[in-house]
Parts: structure tokens; C-alpha cells; sequence
């Protein structure tokens, strides 16, 4: 502002976000490319399309995006319920010493790399399934929704106490005053004033959970088909990262399989970050 | 009602300390001094598994190490942009941008990191390639880390400086990094426990299956705990491999711990 | 100071580019073990020579070698026409090895009397126009159908012999495996399945089934790879590049000794000679 000219220590910070700038565009630019091969060639109705079969040339992307679907929803109708109940007995009913310890025993768990779930998923889990609900082996959407209920549950359960936590003294002490009991200041005041932040916490949990890869990978199966009937998710099956991993090392370079699975990267890119940018414009401003 | 909570809370509560527990459990029988000392030799399949995980070990390290290297220099210069440079809405659009990139799953960056690395830079599977994408993953938490540090830094000691004709070089290493340097290790061991889960994009990009104990230049492969726990989670029958595969995860766990413990500690030490 | 030191590291490493010769071998995980373990025993005797190995499948090798990005593939079945055009003729396929894809089924299975099927009966399990391991002569239960990935080279030649057409899909698929490891693994958890492997990878709980072709029942074993009896014996490749380092094709040399052929010999595989 001063300065006419730029100092040595401005243009090295310029050179520093001008690197960032360009390798990340340069990756993306990539990714948008080889893509639009892909689509250009089969069209947007490969979305739509059940078969996936490289070497036949079919290319359908609705058996793993039915997949993907069906492990998310199962590990939200577990994290959510959980993770907020966790939240709520961490930050309303017990005391700030035990808080503290849940809290650190939370981010420990969100530690956890997700190959070594993939471990527990395959030889836990999977066995446990196969035996107790006679499954083929145990390789299920519904594995895939536990193992994933288990990455997506500290986010969720951190992020909702921290909205518990951030809900104003005031409002607490107007409820007390009030004379509302304690169900009833849970839910009249203290969920509805935390709910902008709870929902940013889910939000940001389902993409965290589209871009799961190894545990997915292990647990489900690898099928490309569709379930049958649609709500069948003890058989096999197939999610859109279990894809790319599975066939990337294999998709020759600039062959149409590999555009086909960078269609599929392009994606769940574009879901993801649909759904983390939403979180962060729904988060409460602090 | 508190009832119900409690008793679906409960199993949420109770998980971390099983999954440890269990991990740890199941790694101990393998658990012993030939992890780091035994044989190298990995071969899997239908004769006997090597014990060493040594070379993993290092390798991971060297590839978390290494993408820090490269990410931190980058995350700075990001970091002092925002607070130097940026208008508001500038600073908006910079805050929404690494919220998009943190928001891409690490698979599409592998693969990104395949065609543009390995391929066409002719990079070949390396420690380069690897720590290049672990370096981009991890950018976007680290930046965000850096800008909170430099933003919690009181307003006046920086408004004051700067009208005492500091520059803004000066400002930032003897007012910003003395202030909050804790802040900045924080966020830094923070994303080194984050690359050091890295497994999918590495896979393809960085690591091999045998054959090396350490790397002789960056742009010879690797191997890392994270898939070579992988590797071994294919071999279901095989006594030996799946307790070295509890012993890698155990080992990797404890890496993991170590950075994300030593942030909490940190994080402590400042509110304090 | 401490960022002066660091960079010094870094550089220093990268400054030590290619001191000693790099070989990276990707491929076939059935000939995996047996590179392995030669790569092990030709490291001691050549200190200055790192190979790295790598599986992925007949289908990585192959295309690795075509794009460069490794210096020898292994791949456990003959090149496609496709492949053998972008290969362009630079590339010499040398058999180190021959072995028998076995079906392999869960000793469940076995033990309830499956001892040997016919081409079609596989074809149709794999088609899914059989279901159950009772309409073969076994035990009451659904057929767990293990298919390989597409590009898997033991996939190719299952397919070839029994499907008709190495490019044959599987209806009646159950679950998608990927190395021989991994169906090892699933074939042994399970009661009834049923899958493709090396007959290198059969043990007490993983048993290879005869194969009734023309009337005759074919075991797997390395004797009837010998004769040229069993209907899925295969050689196993190495793609070695015209153009590769003196050492790459010293190590494809060192493999063909016998030195080489007798890790052959142990790994369960038939030796060249």
C-alpha cells in the first residue's frame, strides 16, 4: 500500500499462492478433460445405465451410484441418531472432566486411518455377518454402511456438541426461568438453536463419507450390479470410490476405461464438494 | 427420555476405546522386537510372510515428512495473503475455495495425481509423485489452520507495528510466529497425523508392493504401513500375514496417535 | 537454521538420483511369488541393483510395459491382439513357467462329494443357470460364484477354456475378487464357493476339482500341465522390453537358470525345462 514496488517478501508469498493456484488447476484441469472424452463419447445417459462392462464398451454408472447411495444412508441412519445422542449426553448431562475425555476419545476415533477399518470391516465384521445373517460372505452394502457409520460418527457428534455447547447462556437461563423441564428445554430450545450447526456437521459427514475409499473397498463386494429388489443391500455390490480404486491400476493411460473411471472421480468430486460447500455456508457464523 | 439417550449414546461412547482395544489385541501376538528387526523380505502369497515392517515404517514417514516440506511453505504464503493482502470478499472466496478442495475426496486427487505426475511428467511410481499429492491434500487443512493461527493474534499488536514502520516480513517473524507458533505446530501435527492415514491415493502413485528397503532418490517408489496393510488384508488365510497386518495397523495407529495426542496436548497447553 | 538443514536433506536425497540401477517388475500376482523370491536372492548376490515388485494383474503388467512405466511385466496369459498392437512387436514374452488354473471350491463343498465337474456344468454355474451345489451332486446350499477382475490374467484363460471367450462375462457372478490371495481367502471363509486359482494356492481348505472333459477326469496337477492333458494349463510370462538395461535382462536370464527354475519348482509351479 505503501510500496510502489513489491518487496522480496510480498512476491514470494504471490509465487507461493500462484504454485497452489496452478498445480491444483492444472490436477483439476485434468480431471475436467478427460472426463469430458468420456462423456462426449457415451453421453450423460451412462448415468443412467446399469451395465458396467470395459471390455464390451458398457459403461453404466448406476449400479455404484446406487451403492454409494445406499452406504450413506445406512451410516446416516445409524451416525446421526448415535453422534447426536453421544453430543447431547456429552455436553448436557455429564460433567466437564468426563466432557473432556469424550471429546479426546472422539478425535481419537476420528484418528483411526480408514485401512485399519478396512482390517475390522473385513475380518470382523464380515465374518460376524456372514454367520449371523447367512450371507454369501459377508461382502454387503450393509457392511459397507456399518464400517462407513463408524468413520462419520465422531464428525457428526463433534460438530453437534459444539453447536450444543455454542448455544448461548441467555437462551439457557430464559428456558430455566421459564420453568421448562429438562426434555423440554432440550428440545424447544437448546436443538433448534443448535440445529444450523448440527446440519452442517451431517452435511460435512456425507461428504466425508462419498469419498471413503479403503474400507469401502474391501467390505462391499466389487459387483457391478444392480440390487435386487432396489432394497436388497445384503448382497454385493459396487460404490463409486470401490470403482476407481479396484480399476485404476489396471485402466491402461487415455484409454476410454480410464476416462470412464475419471467420469467417475469427476462425480463424486462434484457431489462432495456440493455437499461440504453447503456445510460451510449453513455453518453459524461464529 | 434422558433414558433413551443415554442408551443410544452409549455405544457411540464405548466405540473408540473397543476399536483401540481390539486393534491392539489382535496385533499382539505379533507385537515383538522382530517388527523391526527381522527379515525385510515381504513375500506374500504362498510361502511365508517377512516379519520387518521397518521399510514401511520409513516410508511413511518419508512421504508424510515430505509432503509437510512441500505443503507447509505453500500454506504460509496462502496464510499471510489472507491476512495481508486479501480484501473481504477476496478473503471470502479464498475461504470458500479450500473449503471446495478439502471437500474433494483423496481417490479423485490420486487419480488426478496419476495422469499429470506419473504419466505425463514421466515421474514413474515415486516418493515424489506421492508426497506431491499428499502435499495438495493436506494444503487445505493446514492453510485453514494458519490463517485461524495468524487470525487470533491480537489486532493492535499488528496495527501497531506496522505504524511503527515495521515491515510486514518483520511483523510476521518476530510479533506473528512468536505468538503463535503453538498454534501453527498444532495445526501442522494435525496434518501430518491426516497424511500419514492417506491409503488410496498413494496406492497407485507411490508405493510397490516389495523389493525396497529405502529410497535411493524421490523419484524411486516406496513402500508405506498404510498399503502395505493393505496388501495384506487380501491374504484371509494365511496365520502370519494377518498378524503382521494387526501389528502394521497397531503400529500405524500409534504413529497417528502420537501427532493427533500431541496437537490435543498443545491445543490444551494454549487455552490455558 | 533448522530450514537451511532440512533442505539440505531433501536435496541431498534428491541429488542421489538413480545411484544404483532400479528395476520395477509389475504384474501377475501367480507370478509374483516366484519373482519375488528371485529378486530377494539376486539382490544378494547383486548388491547394486534394486528390483521393486509390484501385483496388479496380468492386465497392469502388460500395460505398464506398453506405457513404460516398468521395466519387466508378468503376466499369467498370452497378450491380446489389442495389447500385441501397442506393444509393436518391442517386446520379447519369455515363458518362465507353466502352471494349471484350477476350480477351486471350499472343502465344505468338497467333502460333501464334489470331487469333479464338466465344462459345462462350470459354464453354467457361472452363467448362473445352476444355483445350488445340490444340483451337482454336493451339499444343500446357494453357490458362492467368485469371478476375477477383467484384466486378471487367470481370468482370461478360465474364461477362454470354459466360457468360450476370454472376454466371456458372468452372470452369474457373486463376487468380484481380485488377486489370487483374496480368492484364497473367500474361497477358504466360505462353506460353498467356488472359484478360479493357481493350483499353487490349493491347500487343505481351498481343493481343486477334476475337470471331466471328453469323458475324462482331469486333476489339476503339475503332471497333466506336463502332458498337456489339463484343458486350463497355461505358461506364465515375463514381458521384457527389446530395449531394456543390461541388468533387466541379466534378472530374465538369472530367472531361466537354475537358480530361478528351482524357486519355480518350489513355489508349486511346473520349470521350463
Amino acid at each position: 500500500m505503501f510500496i510502489s514496488r513489491p518487496s522480496l517478501f510480498a512476491s514470494v508469498v504471490w509465487l507461493g499462492c500462484l504454485t497452489a493456484v496452478f498445480s491444483i488447476a492444472v490436477l483439476l484441469w485434468f480431471l475436467w478433460d478427460n472426463s469430458w472424452l468420456f462423456f462426449q463419447q457415451f453421453g450423460i445417459q451412462t448415468l443412467w445405465l446399469d451395465e458396467w462392462y470395459p471390455y464390451e464398451h458398457l459403461y453404466g454408472f448406476l449400479p455404484a451410484i446406487a451403492g454409494t447411495a445406499w452406504a450413506l444412508w445406512i451410516a446416516l441412519i445409524i451416525a446421526i441418531p448415535c453422534g447426536l445422542a453421544a453430543a447431547i449426553v456429552s455436553s448436557e448431562i455429564v460433567s466437564s472432566t468426563w466432557q473432556a475425555w469424550i471429546r479426546l476419545s472422539m478425535e481419537v476415533l476420528a484418528g483411526i486411518p480408514s485401512v485399519v477399518y478396512g482390517l475390522i470391516g473385513l475380518w470382523l465384521l464380515l465374518p460376524t455377518l456372514q454367520s449371523q445373517l447367512n450371507l454369501l460372505t459377508g461382502h454387503s452394502l450393509l457392511a459397507a454402511g456399518l464400517i462407513l457409520s463408524l468413520m462419520i460418527l465422531p464428525t457428526i457428534m463433534l460438530m453437534a456438541q459444539d453447536a450444543l455447547q455454542g448455544v448461548a447462556s441467555e437462551q439457557r437461563e430464559a428456558a430455566k426461568l421459564l420453568g421448562l423441564n429438562w426434555n423440554q428445554q432440550l428440545w424447544r430450545i437448546l436443538l433448534p438453536q443448535a440445529w444450523s450447526g448440527i446440519r452442517s456437521g451431517i452435511l460435512l459427514a456425507v461428504g466425508r463419507g462419498l469419498g471413503e475409499t479403503m474400507a469401502v473397498m474391501l467390505v462391499v463386494g466389487s459387483l457391478d450390479k444392480m440390487p435386487e429388489p432396489f432394497y436388497n443391500i445384503l448382497e454385493p455390490a459396487q460404490t463409486l470410490t470401490s470403482r476407481i480404486g479396484r480399476e485404476m491400476g489396471e485402466a491402461a493411460f487415455g484409454s476410454l476405461h480410464f476416462s470412464a473411471l475419471m467420469a467417475c472421480g469427476l462425480i463424486l468430486a462434484i457431489v462432495a464438494v456440493f455437499f461440504s460447500l453447503s456445510a460451510q455456508k449453513m455453518r453459524p457464523t461464529t | 427420555m434422558k433414558i433413551i439417550l443415554i442408551i443410544l449414546a452409549i455405544p457411540a461412547l464405548l466405540l473408540p476405546a473397543a476399536c483401540v482395544l481390539y486393534i491392539f489385541y489382535q496385533a499382539l501376538p505379533a507385537l515383538n522386537l522382530s517388527l523391526i528387526l527381522g527379515s525385510d523380505i515381504a513375500v506374500v502369497g504362498v510361502n511365508s510372510i517377512g516379519q520387518s515392517i521397518l521399510p514401511q515404517i520409513t516410508g511413511s514417514l518419508l512421504m508424510m515428512g515430505l509432503a509437510c516440506f512441500f505443503a507447509l511453505p505453500i500454506a504460509l504464503s496462502i496464510a499471510l495473503f489472507h491476512a495481508f493482502w486479501a480484501k473481504k470478499r477476496q478473503k471470502k472466496l479464498l475461504m470458500a475455495l479450500l473449503q471446495m478442495l478439502q471437500g474433494i475426496p483423496p481417490i479423485v486427487y490420486g487419480l488426478c495425481g496419476l495422469i499429470v505426475l506419473v504419466h505425463t511428467l514421466q515421474w514413474g511410481i515415486s516418493l515424489a509423485a506421492g508426497a506431491v499429492i499428499l502435499a495438495i491434500i493436506i494444503l487445505p487443512l493446514l492453510s485453514n489452520s494458519l490463517i485461524h493461527a495468524f487470525a487470533r493474534i491480537p489486532r493492535e499488536q499488528t496495527d501497531a507495528a506496522l505504524s511503527l514502520g515495521l515491515s510486514k516480513f518483520r511483523v510476521l517473524v518476530r510479533i506473528w510466529l512468536p505468538a503463535s507458533w503453538s498454534n501453527i505446530l498444532t495445526g501442522l501435527l494435525l496434518s501430518m497425523a491426516r497424511a500419514l492415514s492417506e491409503t488410496a491415493p498413494i496406492l497407485f502413485t507411490a508405493t510397490v508392493f516389495s523389493g525396497i528397503t529405502w529410497p535411493d532418490s524421490i523419484f524411486s517408489p516406496v513402500t508405506s504401513l498404510q498399503t502395505h496393510i493393505f496388501y495384506l488384508a487380501q491374504e484371509g488365510s494365511n496365520i502370519q500375514a494377518i498378524h503382521t497386518a494387526w501389528a502394521s495397523a497397531a503400529t500405524l495407529l500409534l504413529l497417528v496417535l502420537c501427532f493427533s495426542l500431541a496437537a490435543w496436548y498443545l491445543r490444551r497447553y494454549n487455552k490455558t | 537454521m533448522l530450514k537451511t538443514i532440512l533442505m539440505g536433506c531433501v536435496l541431498l536425497l534428491a541429488s542421489t538420483a538413480h545411484a544404483s540401477e532400479h528395476i520395477h517388475i509389475v504384474g501377475s500376482t501367480t507370478v509374483l511369488p516366484v519373482v519375488s523370491q528371485a529378486a530377494t536372492l539376486y539382490r544378494q548376490q547383486h548388491p547394486n541393483i534394486t528390483i521393486t515388485v509390484s501385483g496388479g494383474g496380468s492386465g497392469v503388467g502388460i500395460a505398464s510395459v506398453i506405457q513404460g512405466t516398468a521395466q519387466i511385466g508378468m503376466a499369467s496369459r498370452n497378450t491380446t491382439v489389442e495389447e500385441q498392437a501397442k506393444l509393436e512387436g518391442k517386446v520379447d514374452n519369455i515363458v518362465i513357467a507353466a502352471d494349471a488354473v484350477a476350480v477351486a471350491i471350499s472343502k465344505a463343498v468338497y467333502e460333501s462329494g464334489v470331487h469333479a465337474l464338466s465344462v459345462q456344468q462350470i459354464a453354467d454355474i457361472y452363467r448362473g443357470n445352476i444355483r445350488n451345489w445340490q444340483d451337482v451332486g454336493g451339499l444343500d446350499a446357494r453357490i458362492v460364484v467368485i469371478d476375477k477382475e477383467a484384466s486378471r490374467g487367470t481370468r482370461h484363460v478360465f474364461a477362454e477354456a470354459i466360457l468360450g471367450d476370454k472376454h466371456a462375462r458372468a452372470k452369474g457372478a457373486s463376487i468380484i475378487s481380485g488377486s489370487n490371495n483374496e480368492e484364497q481367502a473367500i474361497i477358504s471363509r466360505s462353506h460353498a464357493a467356488i472359484g478360479m486359482l493357481s493350483n499353487a494356492w490349493l491347500n487343505h481348505k481351498v481343493r481343486g476339482i477334476a475337470i471331466i472333459v471328453d469323458g475324462k477326469t482331469i486333476l489339476p496337477t503339475i503332471e497333466h500341465v506336463r502332458d498337456n492333458t489339463y484343458p486350463l494349463a497355461r505358461g506364465l510370462h515375463v514381458l521384457l522390453p527389446k530395449t531394456a538395461s543390461a541388468a533387466a535382462k541379466d534378472f530374465v536370464q538369472f530367472l531361466l537358470s537354475q537358480q530361478g527354475q528351482a524357486i519355480v519348482q518350489e513355489v508349486g509351479y511346473l520349470p521350463v525345462h
